[in-house]
């Protein structure tokens, strides 16, 4: 019992089940500890009313947003390169952290004929500028001074 | 003789400043900043960016006094206790006189932490050299058990992410024979070095934060303090009584810095129960007692060297920031573990000059101008983050020269340790599991492959004993430490009932 085969061409195979036997081994723990709390305080081991993976209040258009927005990033960056791709998914991801929502002030902001009074524009015009500044600013500094491969 | 010049200088003070503005934003972390970072270390030497690195690291952990003490959340999880007493005292008018206490004791626990760095790694050191694979395997083993001795109240669960972290970093291909595991066939090019550990750390560290950052709405959170209002000003004598506070301090923040996977925020709790044990007025502690946050600030600074101490002697990172120092050593193909020294003398002589100048240059960049560097918590997240996004795209794509499948790779430890988030499964301990896993598994094969798979030869050697003996009294600690917070829950639980 206190010995392993040790063959040089299936080692490779050694460690990796000892390591899954012991995650076995704590989740069976985990699950026990769980059981006889829960039998200690009277709840349910599966309590589907107190389980939730969402925060209260979560903003599930920002979350899924963000990663919809990556995966977008990197098939962008295929076929754009790094700078296109990047003003425009930063420009996208600023629009989306400052508040989508806030862009249904922006058709009457225009039609005022004084649109820089509106809060919403005054953020959409930065975001723009900010995300051309900040991606050629950091494409300049990493591919042409520092010379890092980007897509 | 090490090498200095202009770009040093220039490259601690970049890095102390973004450290500074990361380490004051909250849900941003020195260790955010490193990984995010890294890229850099490309275009230099390690000697220059390991100025870089450090500034960010130093800076990283003294920048999360400023949104504690001004707006009582703290900017980093080591300085969770800062605002118990640090804003009590902004809010009387006392902010800048906060903010400069502060910042003194967090130069001192940096430097008290750097002398003990200096001190005990060599010795360490030496010792770890006359270790076999045996003691190696042993010494990872005792690093993980730490791991479970500290995840309080869900001990099991910081051991299970630990070696969930082993079981990732196993993909790949096994040096020793040279066969591919657990990878599908189309993915057998992509994941024949199996996942590379900056784009993980990168996904764990920066993309989880934003996820939950965007999950919360990205709120910004309103300066509280006036700091234009100032009733009392700050004076180097507010440090009268302190001493034997600030040593102690910065001793426990070294000393838990010490312990892998453990984190700033023990370490500032800690010394602040401490600081609260021992004071003859434990009943000003929470009103704004200079006590309480100069115990904070020293101990969480005081990690910074400590955690340097098993990552350069053993080869073991204290924490997440020196776990993704790991990394920087990687990309430059530089070895941590007992032969660091020896091997590298004039990188460790780099690594204690670039940690003494980082720290001057925290306090300086921090002391004079804390008025002006206090507005970047005005700073809104939704302009920030997508530059971050950015920067771990290049980060993630660059750690192999080029692969776009590391951006991928990014992406996927991102969303796992969301999800780990979720289901309250540690991250760090993963981490370190990760990070560990290859030598863990390499030093159990080199060391049963002599000896015809005996597992016996784990117990024969007395060094490997003393090992064995410290990994049974953390188990046994972390029992006894589980058992004995469980009690005083429920404690605290009936007389909230009664």
């Amino acid at each position: 019992m206190f010995r392993v085969s040790y063959k040089p061409s299936t080692s490779h195979w050694l460690f990796p089940p000892i390591i899954l036997g012991i995650l076995a081994l704590l989740l069976a723990v985990m699950i026990a500890q769980r059981a006889i709390e829960c039998r200690r305080k009277g709840r349910p081991f599966i309590n589907r009313e107190a389980m939730r993976f969402f925060e209260p209040g979560c903003d599930k258009l920002k979350l899924f947003g963000s990663v919809a927005l990556f995966v977008l990033y990197i098939y962008a960056m295929e076929f754009a390169g790094f700078l296109a791709s990047s003003i425009v998914v930063v420009f996208l991801y600023s629009v989306l952290f400052f508040g989508v929502d806030r862009l249904k002030e922006l058709p009457a902001a225009i039609a005022s004929g004084r649109p820089w009074a509106n809060g919403a524009f005054k953020s959409v015009c930065v975001s723009l500028l900010l995300s051309v500044l900040f991606s050629t600013s950091v494409w300049f500094l990493f591919a042409r001074v520092f010379k890092i491969t980007l897509p | 003789m090490i090498d200095f010049g202009l770009l040093h200088l220039l490259m601690a003070f970049v890095g102390v400043v973004v450290g500074i503005v990361f380490g004051a934003l909250p849900g941003m972390t020195a260790t955010m900043a490193i990984a995010v970072f890294l890229p850099l270390t490309y275009a230099y030497d390690l000697h220059v960016s390991l100025f870089l690195l450090l500034g960010l690291y130093v800076g990283g952990i003294s920048g999360g006094l400023v949104p504690a003490i001004l707006v009582n959340i703290p900017g980093t999880p080591s300085s969770i206790c800062t605002g118990f007493d640090g804003y009590p005292m902004a809010k009387r008018g006392e902010a800048v006189r906060a903010l400069r206490i502060g910042i003194t004791a967090s130069l001192f626990g940096g430097l008290f932490s750097l002398l003990l760095l200096f001190l005990f790694t060599p010795p360490l050191a030496r010792v770890a050299l006359s270790f076999s694979s045996v003691e190696k395997f042993l010494i990872i083993l005792f690093a993980l058990s730490i791991i479970a001795a500290l995840s309080k109240g869900n001990m099991v669960t910081g051991v299970f992410a630990g070696f969930l972290g082993v079981f990732f970093s196993l993909i790949g291909q096994f040096a020793d024979n040279n066969k591919m595991r657990m990878v599908p066939d189309f993915l057998s090019v992509d994941l024949r070095n199996g996942f590379q550990l900056l784009p993980v750390l990168i996904g764990l560290f920066a993309l989880v934060q934003i996820l939950q950052e965007a999950e919360g709405g990205m709120r910004d959170d309103a300066m509280g303090a006036d700091l234009s209002r100032e009733v009392r000003g700050f004076r180097f004598s507010d440090f009268k009584g302190q001493v034997v506070n600030l040593f102690r301090s910065a001793f426990i923040g070294t000393f838990v810095g010490i312990l892998p996977g453990v984190g700033g925020s023990a370490a500032s709790l800690l010394s602040y129960s401490q600081a609260k044990n021992f004071s003859g007025r434990p009943e000003k502690y929470g009103t704004g007692c200079v006590d309480g946050l100069v115990a904070s600030e020293a101990a969480n600074n005081g990690l910074t060297g400590g955690a340097l101490i098993p990552l350069l002697s053993l080869g073991i990172p204290g924490d997440s920031t020196t776990a993704v120092l790991v990394g920087a050593f990687m990309l430059q193909g530089v070895q941590v573990g007992p032969l660091f020294i020896t091997n590298n003398l004039d990188l460790w002589h780099v690594i204690l000059s670039a940690l003494l100048l980082c720290n001057f240059l925290m306090f300086f960049v921090m002391f004079y101008p804390i008025k002006y560097i206090a507005s970047v918590i005005k700073l809104p997240k939704y302009r920030i983050f997508p530059v971050i996004i950015l920067l771990c795209v290049i980060g993630a794509y660059s750690s192999r020269n080029g692969n776009m499948f590391d951006v991928w790779t990014m992406l996927f430890f991102g969303l796992l340790g969301y999800f780990f988030v979720k289901i309250k499964l540690p991250i760090v301990p993963f981490l370190i599991g990760f990070i560990l896993g290859k030598d863990l598994e390499k030093y159990f094969v080199d060391s049963i492959k002599g000896v015809g798979g005996s597992l016996s030869v784990f117990f024969t050697r007395p060094m490997g004993w003393v090992i064995w003996g410290l990994i049974v009294a953390s188990i046994a600690w972390a029992v006894y430490d589980s058992k004995r917070e469980a009690r005083r829950a429920a404690a605290g639980n009936g007389g909230a009932q009664a």
